[in-house]
């Protein structure tokens, strides 16, 4: 390989790491921006709940809780298996609503409740473990949602 | 704003999940999707990777000759006793699936199967050489025989060993691999345990016929397929278990020697395929895919159940064969630089450059199920037929996920791609300049294969990427 080869290459391997840079932080700030815009949209009445005291101006609705819900209809999950996403180190809350009588088990957490026909389960619980993580119908096997905890 | 982070911020987002969110069926937690930045950074160090390698690496060839130093001998009894463990090993797991609880999760079989042999040993070889020779239970079964009947026979009557076909070469591993892959992707008993022990026992009565036909050793270099599989991943290891010695090699240097018959090719695009399928069947591009073929099938006139094995049998032959064209298309471009290699001929003599890179798919689509569900083992040992026994006194205990986060999976998953990548090239280079009269046609066959390298290892990033969006 002649000098001038080699210069080129290591020229072009330069210009990779510029591009990556300039990539990398593009991507970085706007997942930022990303998830600020999620979370303004769509902070919950949980958020509320645990406001400081700083808030305490605003008039406090009586809960109308916007917890994520899965419903379950004839053993399947209504409008198809969802995702529901959770910051690592927050907390996790959905609400289970089934008509019919099973096990609902929260896999990874491993917290299994049992839903009576018509009734509803509440999951509350730390986010520790990041992941994807399925909810399942146990006696019927068959997944309701997933939970994702991103990091 | 940072602290509205901090507190829960749920987010429900209907999406179209595919049907088989966890496709081996034991899997609790699954890995999240690497992010845009590390999938930049990544993507950029192959790349500068590819450049300064291709500008710096050594003009003479390093690698071409075996250079192993014998640093122990071993004991007879060693193979005797692995044999012995190996076989109690596989008994165990056999009667486990069989006469165990047929739930996937509490049963000892899936599990062995699933995490501690198909993944747990690629990375045992990868580190620690061809530990599976010894351990395994049809070679043990095969050499316990023969030699029994070596001893009660007289010396002559025994017949020979039939010639090993040149065509067949590694083509019985080929196909042992993909009926593997397709029961663990594809299967909707995957992790039905009594079915998974009657096609071990399948498998092993299958070698064992190989064996006899063909003799132990040459079987189980070319037609027993896991024996094959691990082997390969061996090779890149720094220890060498031969015969009764072991010996110490340079990183890589051992996967130089593969000798290239039939079907080698094809055994090492099935394992990158079948890897990738993995990835892929778990993503949105699949899941917008599958429904198209599962109502053709559906039309006509299989069930739900079997159209979607057919749609997955499809897409899972089609990866294979995308891998198979890819690493042929590189060979085609590299027949062009001439000096009169047939790309068969080159086909054979570069595929030991996709070893690494088929364990880096391994490892990147595996590594987590093998941290977490190889923990498993720890209950799943005390209870192998749950039936609520606690033998060790371990089988209360669980999967701790918190053991490593997503993020430390990331880079493991990122770094092996890209060493994975490195390891590649420089095994491509190696053989390129002992290949080429001129320095410079071996410079232009390696654009080539560097585009075969960065084509696998881009498209093992964006299935850890876009793949599970």
């Amino acid at each position: 390989m002649s000098r001038n080869q080699r210069f080129i290459l290591l020229g072009l391997a330069a210009v990779v790491l510029v591009v990556a840079f300039v990539v990398a932080r593009s991507g970085s700030s706007e997942e930022e921006g990303g998830s600020k815009s999620a979370s303004d949209t769509t902070s919950t009445t949980d958020n509320q709940q645990e406001a400081p005291t700083g808030d305490a101006h605003r008039p406090r609705k009586p809960a109308a809780p916007q917890v994520a819900t899965i419903v379950v209809k004839g053993g399947k999950p209504v409008g198809g298996v969802k995702r529901i996403t959770f910051r690592k180190n927050g907390q996790i809350v959905f609400v289970v609503r089934s008509d019919v009588a099973d096990e609902v088990h929260f896999h990874g957490y491993d917290i299994a409740k049992d839903v009576k026909a018509g009734g509803s389960v509440r999951f509350t619980t730390k986010a520790k473990i990041d992941g994807r993580f399925e909810v399942e119908l146990e006696d019927r096997g068959t997944q309701i949602a997933e939970v994702e905890v991103t990091p | 704003m940072r602290l509205r982070h901090a507190v829960a911020s749920a987010t429900v987002a209907a999406l179209a999940l595919p049907q088989a969110a966890s496709a081996h069926g034991l899997v609790g937690r699954q890995d999240l999707p690497i992010p845009r930045w590390l999938f930049a950074w990544a993507a950029a160090t192959v790349l500068v990777a590819s450049f300064v390698g291709l500008a710096t690496l050594w003009p003479k060839p390093r690698l071409q000759e075996l250079q192993e130093r014998v640093v122990a001998r071993l004991p007879a009894i060693l193979d005797v006793g692995c044999g012995v463990i190996g076989v109690a090993a596989f008994g165990l797991t056999i009667y486990a699936g069989l006469a165990g609880n047929q739930t996937g999760t509490a049963n000892l079989a899936p599990t062995v199967i699933y995490v501690l042999f198909w993944v747990g040993i690629p990375f045992a070889s990868a580190l620690f050489g061809d530990v599976f020779r010894p351990f395994n239970p049809w070679r043990a079964i095969a050499r316990g025989v023969s030699w029994l009947a070596g001893r009660m026979a007289r010396q002559d009557s025994l017949p020979d060993a039939l010639p090993y076909p040149a065509r067949l070469g590694r083509w019985p591993a080929v196909i042992g691999i993909l009926i593997f892959a397709w029961v663990e992707l594809v299967y909707v008993d995957k992790t039905d345990p009594s079915q998974l022990a009657i096609m071990a026992i399948a498998y092993a009565a299958v070698q064992l016929v190989g064996m006899s036909l063909y003799g132990i050793e040459t079987w189980e270099s070319r037609g027993d397929a896991f024996a094959v599989y691990f082997n390969l991943f061996a090779r890149l290891s720094p220890l060498d278990w031969r015969g009764r010695k072991l010996a110490v090699r340079r990183p890589l240097e051992g996967v130089v020697g593969l000798t290239p018959v039939a079907g080698t090719v094809a055994l090492l695009s099935t394992m990158i395929g079948t890897t990738s399928f993995d990835g892929f069947s778990q993503g949105s591009t699949w899941s917008s895919i599958a429904p198209h073929l599962q109502s053709f099938f559906l039309d006509i006139g299989f069930n739900a159940e079997h159209a979607l094995e057919l749609a997955m049998t499809v897409g899972l032959l089609a990866m294979v064969l995308i891998v198979a064209g890819l690493y042929r298309l590189g060979v085609a471009g590299m027949h062009t630089v001439g000096e009169g290699h047939t790309t068969s001929e080159l086909a054979g003599r570069f595929a030991h450059t996709l070893v690494p890179i088929a364990l880096a798919y391994v490892i990147a689509h595996y590594f987590s199920l093998l941290v977490y569900n190889g923990q498993a083992t720890a209950y799943l040992a005390s209870d192998p037929l749950g039936d609520g026994s606690d033998l060790f006194g371990t089988g209360s205990a669980t999967i701790d996920y918190s053991v490593i986060s997503a993020t430390g999976i990331w880079y493991v998953q990122v770094g092996a791609l890209v060493l994975g990548h490195v390891c590649g090239l420089i095994l491509a280079h190696d053989r390129a300049i002992a290949m080429y009269r001129s320095a410079r046609d071996a410079t232009r066959s390696q654009y080539w294969m560097l585009a075969v390298m960065v084509s696998f290892t881009s498209l093992g990033l964006w299935l850890l990427s876009a793949a599970n969006q």
